[in-house]
């Protein structure tokens, strides 16, 4: 189950991030969201080590914890893209997978993220206040656990 | 095989190195032994690895043991092949002989038997003991070496070598080491071949039913053991990786389900990194080993074998996902194991694994990221230790302790509960422990945050605890065993697979029975029918724990609250350090926080709050308010416990300047309570603080406001106020920044009344003081608020302050103020620039043109030059100016909008009254260009002078031109004064000429008019007053045909009046005063003779009196008269007056016009009748003859030197008696013939009086006989008359200048022929 999506701006700050949990709890999400960019930052500054490419955008897991997993994309316009999710047994092969797996997600995802901010009334780096924006993430992330559960 | 396991393991604790055998035929070892063993172990060996490539191993160790010893004799033959890695690597024979004959008949066959085993490999060392001085026995000892070589080494290799007990050769070791390492390594290679070869053979029977893991692992870690000894470290490491990689798949296969273990006593203390923690015997299952206890021997092996690498980094990091995915094997097996067996195993893993790397740092070792990536890995591991840590004490009650922070919930709400099959139920004795911690949750009150926030704590937990442990005991209670396990999945939530459901029912059974914390039934039904309560939970679950910790540290620091949160910190700093040298910053300082909570909680407000900084700027510094907003109170009450106002201060304006979203209105306002309470009242000194993301402002969209030089304005700002009440600032003042000049300091301006900021958008007006020319932009807004200080630099762009605002962008500078330089603000200039009448009242028009500015208030003030006089009592008359294209910017605008060209112009006309030389502006007057007409005069007491055309007399326009000085007061601090050259002009220039000379005399005076003035002017009478010696011709008056007037005269035209004159009498000066004087002197005889008949009748005294004082009057009169008289004969004698009687139409705009009716009783159609006066000078005529001298002509012969000549002048008289100048007497004219008496000799009277008749037309001729002197051209003699002016002498015809005088005509008589 997807908990969690976020949008954070090429200065590492929150522009979107929305949770999809029942509990009131979206704090300990921002957390998470925020101490995964340690990772975006170390795979970004030591991409020969992460054997991350120039040219691929999805970073794959970042924080393979017991509970949880934080997947994260990047633009190139250093915008990062995070998603938790409490799904722990995806195998990687799934996750890489551009038909139905997380990189699928984050392709969707960066779509909606692009019309959003090709909104001539978004400022750029400011937060993303649309509500347009909010109802397709939300169907991205309903459809994804759709198609993750069949 | 699998019989041999203990035989493997105690002969692998035995034997660590390799063994290298000396066979001692000659019983030389005991002496030479000591010089072998020094070499051991040896530097530098050179081997093969597994892949058959050359490997360097430094410090290779081995061991020298004799043959004979008994490690290395009865050994059963089977053993010795499966435990080969233990048998000698190489065979040093040792021998020494002294005689040949000895050698070929004992030694050599000797050693052939020795060394016919092919499987060892040997050499030999042949022992010299000859002393070096005894040369027989060197020379023998040789020839003996020599014969052992011939018969025991091969040209393929090498097999002795030579020892010198009396002093080896140099080379000796080195070449002893080589042969060693030669053996070993061919040993080795071979072992190593066996080895794999029987693995192989293992291996294809893989999955045969007979394959047994034991006999595979026995040979595989047989050779990784080879390897080891041999310092292969990587090969060993290599061998147990696929071991590992084996056991894996060979447990997880299907259908053969083990034991998985750990059940024992003590399992829970994790043994990952020590091997001889329990014996393989132990754990051999069947024909494989206990999961549990095996994967942990493989990994301490592979952590051994790393560290022995020097790769701590690869341990942590093997360490780290090891403990998660034994984690997740426990997680399968959990109903199996202990209660929270997985939570304490993964504990003291952590732990273990943290210690046994804790003294392995790097220090730079290595490259930067893997330094790096090792501390962040051991941050992981005391991360995760805390964890379970943290889980463990939620479990037994301290759960109030923990902070629900961000970071723990993120940990522990996702983390779920334990899962045993039965949650462990309360000890009966057990119910002080129980009120006890009732007492506890019961005494724990919510910790209330500062400024009344109150949030919903974040969950540390799944779920609830207490149901979820009466739901685990309920499902068990039903009693039926089945329905417990078949059920469950369906209650679980499904978030973790539930590992029960895979365990065959048969299994499940035992299970159950077999649960440690099953401690006893009677429990069981004693709580059956009732739900736990909370600290029963808390109760059972210590016990438990008890039960399952064996650590006594770890159970310790579960044993009280304190204790938990000693390990606590020491596990958080732990992870905070390490991440701080790591990648992970993040992670690093929000435990920091969480330390920071832990201080705070204890009062050490000081560390609390120098954390809780760190954690605030990171969070501000990213813009991640949400998490801001949940520590930045904390820091406030810090700040506020440790009196640091500033601090405390700058925390409340952060808080007020988060997301308005973030705090409730009610929050907001205790802010702003609290910086108003300080501001206000506590602070005893002030306290600067920045209010940058509170208080913003912007100048007013649309252009700057644009100001000259040295002038004050009124400036607006928008200022945004983010306090959630009206706040009132008791002084505020902005200060101005020049874009041109960063030096100059920046200006501020104060307001110091108090303003009060409404929450929003704010507009202030703030005076300007003049400011130097430039362009400025807003600076800071600064202000008070009690003793508090405050700051803000930033901007708005019009909006209310940005809410991420560390991230706007740099936002443009707009200026909001523009100081123009210096420049003309008003420019004032002549209406008009043709000329205007002199001595007459004109309209001086005076064109006002504010140039971009405002005239409001403006005050202009005239000062007039010499010979100027403004007619004070008489109207200005003020208009708009209409002449658009004064202003070339007006045209252009005019082009633009035609529209509102055609409307703009409204004329306005008022009157104004000029008061001490001041006219004050109107105001309709302050933006428009407008004309200011005032009436001058222009005074000039000089009379017009006349030209004459013989001597055209150049005009000078400097007669006409006055100056004008305009002062135009405006603006606060603008005078500009102004000097305007008007130009005034006569109307006409007069000329004349004499058209014509008649015979009679007349003389036709033309006067030329030449109009000065852009105006119509009408001549309406023109009249001469001449000049003595000349007259009007006939009786008239001067005056020409009226009928010719009036006379009109276009501007700058010209019109001509004939005059006709003639010569008169010239009266001499003299004369004209005596009739003059005599003819006044006679008409005051009257009154003289009244006087004198008066003194006669009267003689009373006053009447005398009075009689002298009259006479005197009239004498004085009398007197004054004369000297007008002689005045009016001077002037009048000198120069004609022209008087022209004129009318001018014209208009004020244009140039000249009608003067000014000063009186103001100025009709229209009154026509304005103007004289004009011009002093013509005549001329009498210069050349006026009265007598004709005539030369008259030589004879025609020529003159010659000698020759007498006789010269004749004719004299004639040309005019009569009556006008004759010339002095004469008694008709007699005196002449002098003179001549230069070098050139002529004259005969006669040279100089006498002659009678010339005075009669017109008379003449004589004067004769003088003269002889020319020199021959050439020469002056002839001259007559003169000196009585007479030469100007009355006419020369006709006039005598030659030279004449030509030949020379004497030559003598015959004398002259003498050659």
């Amino acid at each position: 189950m997807i908990v969690c999506v976020a949008v954070v701006g090429h200065q590492n700050n929150p522009l979107y991030i929305q949770s999809f949990t029942e509990a009131d709890d979206a704090l300990k999400l921002h957390h998470i969201v925020h101490c995964s960019l340690d990772v975006v930052d170390e795979r970004v500054n030591n991409p020969k080590k992460s054997g991350l490419t120039l040219n691929e955008t999805f970073l794959g897991l970042l924080y393979p914890t017991e509970n949880y997993k934080v997947y994260g994309y990047l633009t190139n316009t250093k915008v990062k893209f995070i998603l938790v999710t409490t799904d722990l047994d995806v195998r990687d092969a799934d996750v890489r997978n551009l038909r139905y797996g997380i990189a699928k997600f984050f392709r969707r995802f960066h779509a909606a993220y692009v019309d959003a901010v090709s909104n001539p009334f978004h400022v750029p780096g400011k937060r993303i206040t649309s509500r347009t924006f909010a109802e397709r993430v939300s169907n991205i992330v309903k459809s994804f656990g759709l198609s993750s559960a069949g | 095989m699998a019989n041999y396991l203990a035989q493997f393991q105690t002969i692998k604790n035995s034997c660590d190195h390799i063994v290298i055998a000396v066979e001692d035929v000659s019983d030389l070892w005991p002496n030479i032994k000591s010089g072998f063993e020094e070499r051991v172990p040896i530097k530098r060996a050179s081997l093969n690895n597994k892949t058959r490539n050359p490997v360097l191993v430094e410090n290779f160790p081995c061991e020298f043991i004799l043959t004979t010893d008994s490690r290395l004799r009865s050994r059963f033959p089977q053993e010795q092949s499966l435990f080969w890695f233990r048998e000698p690597y190489a065979t040093i024979v040792l021998v020494t002989c002294e005689d040949l004959d000895e050698f070929k008949t004992i030694l050599k066959p000797r050693l052939k038997l020795i060394v016919q085993n092919d499987e060892k490999e040997w050499f030999i060392v042949f022992v010299s003991r000859a002393h070096p001085s005894n040369d027989n026995a060197v020379k023998m000892a040789k020839k003996v070496y020599a014969k052992l070589e011939v018969d025991f080494s091969t040209k393929k290799r090498e097999r002795c070598c030579k020892y010198d007990i009396h002093g080896p050769e140099a080379n000796f070791w080195d070449d002893l080491e080589s042969k060693i390492m030669e053996c070993v390594r061919n040993t080795l290679d071979r072992r190593v071949q066996f080895y794999e070869d029987e693995i192989r053979k293992l291996t294809e029977q893989r999955f045969m039913p007979v394959w047994n893991f034991c006999n595979f692992f026995i040979l595989k870690e047989s050779l990784a053991f080879m390897f080891e000894m041999a310092h292969l470290y990587e090969d060993a490491l290599r061998e147990y990786d696929e071991l590992e990689l084996c056991y894996l798949e060979t447990v997880n296969m299907p259908g053969k389900q083990r034991e998985f273990g750990g059940v024992d006593h003590g399992d829970d203390w994790a043994a990952l990194l020590n091997h001889e923690n329990k014996p393989l015997t132990q754990i051999v299952q069947d024909d494989s080993f206990r999961e549990f206890e095996f994967r942990q021997y493989l990994f301490s092996y592979q952590s051994k074998l790393l560290f022995k690498l020097n790769r701590p980094f690869e341990v942590a990091s093997r360490g780290h996902s090891f403990i998660i995915g034994f984690s997740k094997a426990l997680t399968l097996h959990e109903n199996m194991l202990p209660f929270c067996m997985r939570e304490v195993w993964v504990i003291t893993a952590c732990l273990a694994l943290i210690n046994a790397t804790a003294s392995r740092n790097y220090d730079g070792l290595v490259a930067p990221d893997i330094e790096k990536e090792f501390y962040r890995l051991k941050g992981d591991l005391y991360s995760l230790c805390r964890v379970k840590f943290m889980r463990l004490a939620y479990l037994i009650g301290y759960g109030a302790d923990i902070e629900k922070s961000p970071v723990n919930s993120a940990l522990l709400s996702m983390l779920p509960w334990p899962k045993p099959p039965v949650w462990p139920s309360v000890p009966p004795d057990a119910s002080p422990e129980v009120l006890e911690k009732e007492k506890v949750i019961l005494q724990a009150t919510p910790k209330i945050k500062h400024f009344g926030i109150q949030r919903k704590p974040l969950p540390v937990e799944p779920s609830v605890l207490l149901r979820e442990a009466n739901r685990r005991r309920a499902s068990l209670s039903a009693g039926n065993v089945f329905e417990v396990f078949d059920g469950r999945p369906a209650l679980i939530d499904g978030s973790a697979s539930d590992a029960s459901s895979r365990i065959p029912l048969s299994k499940k059974m035992n299970t159950i029975s077999m649960l440690r914390t099953n401690s006893s039934p009677g429990t069981f039904d004693g709580s059956v029918d009732r739900p736990m309560r909370l600290a029963e939970i808390y109760v059972a679950a210590e016990h438990a724990l008890k039960h399952t910790i064996s650590d006594a540290d770890l159970w310790k620091a579960l044993s009280s609250v304190e204790e938990f949160e000693k390990k606590y910190l020491e596990l958080t700093k732990g992870a905070a350090d390490n991440y701080h040298h790591s990648w992970w910053k993040r992670h690093g300082v929000v435990l920091d926080g969480e330390i920071a909570a832990v201080c705070f909680g204890h009062g050490n407000f000081d560390l609390a709050a120098k954390s809780y900084e760190k954690v605030c700027a990171l969070y501000a510094g990213e813009g991640w308010q949400d998490l801001l907003a949940d520590v930045l109170p904390n820091l406030a009450e810090c700040q506020k416990m440790l009196n640091d106002q500033a601090g405390y201060l700058a925390s409340c304006v952060k808080l007020l300047s988060l997301d308005k979203g973030l705090f409730s209105t009610k929050e907001r306002q205790a802010f702003q309570a609290e910086v108003l309470r300080l501001a206000r009242s506590e602070m005893k000194d002030p306290v600067p603080l920045d209010v940058s993301s509170l208080i913003t402002f912007s100048g007013n969209p649309g252009p700057p406001l644009e100001l000259c030089d040295g002038d004050p304005g009124i400036l607006s700002v928008t200022v945004w106020s983010g306090f959630p009440d009206d706040i009132t600032l008791d002084s505020l003042s902005l200060t101005l920044t020049a874009t041109f000049n960063a030096d100059e300091g920046a200006k501020a301006l104060r307001s110091s009344t108090a303003t009060i900021l409404k929450p929003g958008r704010n507009t202030i007006t703030l005076a300007l003081p003049p400011q130097r020319p430039g362009s400025y932009v807003l600076g800071a807004l600064t202000g008070q608020i009690g003793q508090l200080r405050f700051r803000s630099h930033s901007f708005s762009k019009g909006g209310p302050a940005d809410s991420d605002d560390f991230m706007s962008y740099e936002k443009p500078t707009k200026p909001i103020l523009k100081v123009f330089k210096p420049r003309p603000l008003v420019d004032l200039a002549a209406a008009i620039s043709s000329a205007l009448l002199i001595n007459e009242t004109q309209w001086v028009g005076v064109i006002v043109r504010p140039i971009d500015y405002s005239l409001k208030g403006a005050v202009l003030y005239i000062d007039t030059g010499p010979g100027l006089n403004i007619e004070e009592s008489h109207v200005i008359e003020m208009e708009t100016c209409v002449k658009i294209s004064q202003s070339s910017a007006e045209m252009m605008n005019c082009k633009g909008t035609q529209k509102d060209c055609s409307l703009a112009p409204i004329k306005e006309f008022q009157q104004l009254k000029l008061h001490n030389g001041r006219i004050e502006f109107p105001a309709w007057a302050s933006d428009t260009n407008s004309v200011i007409w005032i009436p001058v005069r222009a005074i000039s007491d000089s009379l017009p002078r006349g030209s004459s055309s013989v001597t055209p007399q150049k005009q000078s326009n400097l007669d006409g031109m006055r100056t004008i000085a305009l002062k135009l007061e405006f603006g606060v601090s603008h005078n500009q004064i102004f000097e305007r050259h008007l130009h005034f002009t006569d109307p006409f220039h007069v000329s004349t000429r004499v058209a014509d000379k008649c015979n009679d005399g007349t003389l036709l005076l033309q006067v030329i008019l030449h109009s000065q003035v852009k105006a119509t002017l009408t001549i309406y009478d023109a009249w001469l007053e001449l000049q003595d010696g000349f007259i009007h011709t006939g009786q008239g008056t001067g005056r020409p045909t009226s009928s010719f007037f009036p006379l009109m005269i276009s501007p700058t035209s010209r019109a001509g009046i004939m005059f006709s004159i003639r010569l008169g009498k010239v009266i001499d000066k003299d004369t004209s005063f005596i009739h003059k004087a005599c003819y006044y002197v006679e008409t005051k005889h009257r009154a003289f003779n009244v006087i004198r008949s008066k003194a006669v009748q009267g003689s009373c005294h006053g009447t005398l009196n009075d009689l002298m004082s009259r006479l005197k009057f009239e004498f004085a009169s009398c007197l004054k008269k004369f000297s007008w008289i002689t005045d009016e004969v001077e002037a009048l004698e000198t120069e004609s007056i022209l008087n022209i009687r004129y009318g001018i139409s014209g208009e004020r705009t244009n140039g000249a016009h009608p003067p000014v009716a000063v009186d103001g009783i100025e009709t229209e159609d009154a026509r304005q009748d103007l004289l004009f006066k011009s002093a013509i000078v005549l001329q009498r005529p210069v050349l006026d003859p009265c007598l004709a001298v005539g030369f008259l002509p030589l004879p025609s012969t020529g003159l010659s030197v000698g020759q007498l000549i006789t010269m004749q002048w004719r004299v004639e008289r040309l005019k009569g008696p009556e006008d004759n100048g010339i002095s004469e007497h008694n008709g007699e004219v005196l002449y002098e013939v003179s001549a230069n008496s070098e050139n002529w000799m004259l005969a006669g009277r040279k100089r006498g009086h002659v009678t010339l008749s005075t009669i017109q037309g008379s003449r004589i001729v004067i004769s003088v006989l003269c002889v020319p002197l020199v021959a050439g051209y020469v002056r002839p003699p001259q007559l003169g008359l000196p009585e007479v002016d030469e100007s009355n002498i006419s020369c006709n015809p006039p005598g030659p200048h030279l004449v030509c005088v030949m020379p004497p005509a030559l003598s015959s008589s004398f002259c003498i022929p050659p």
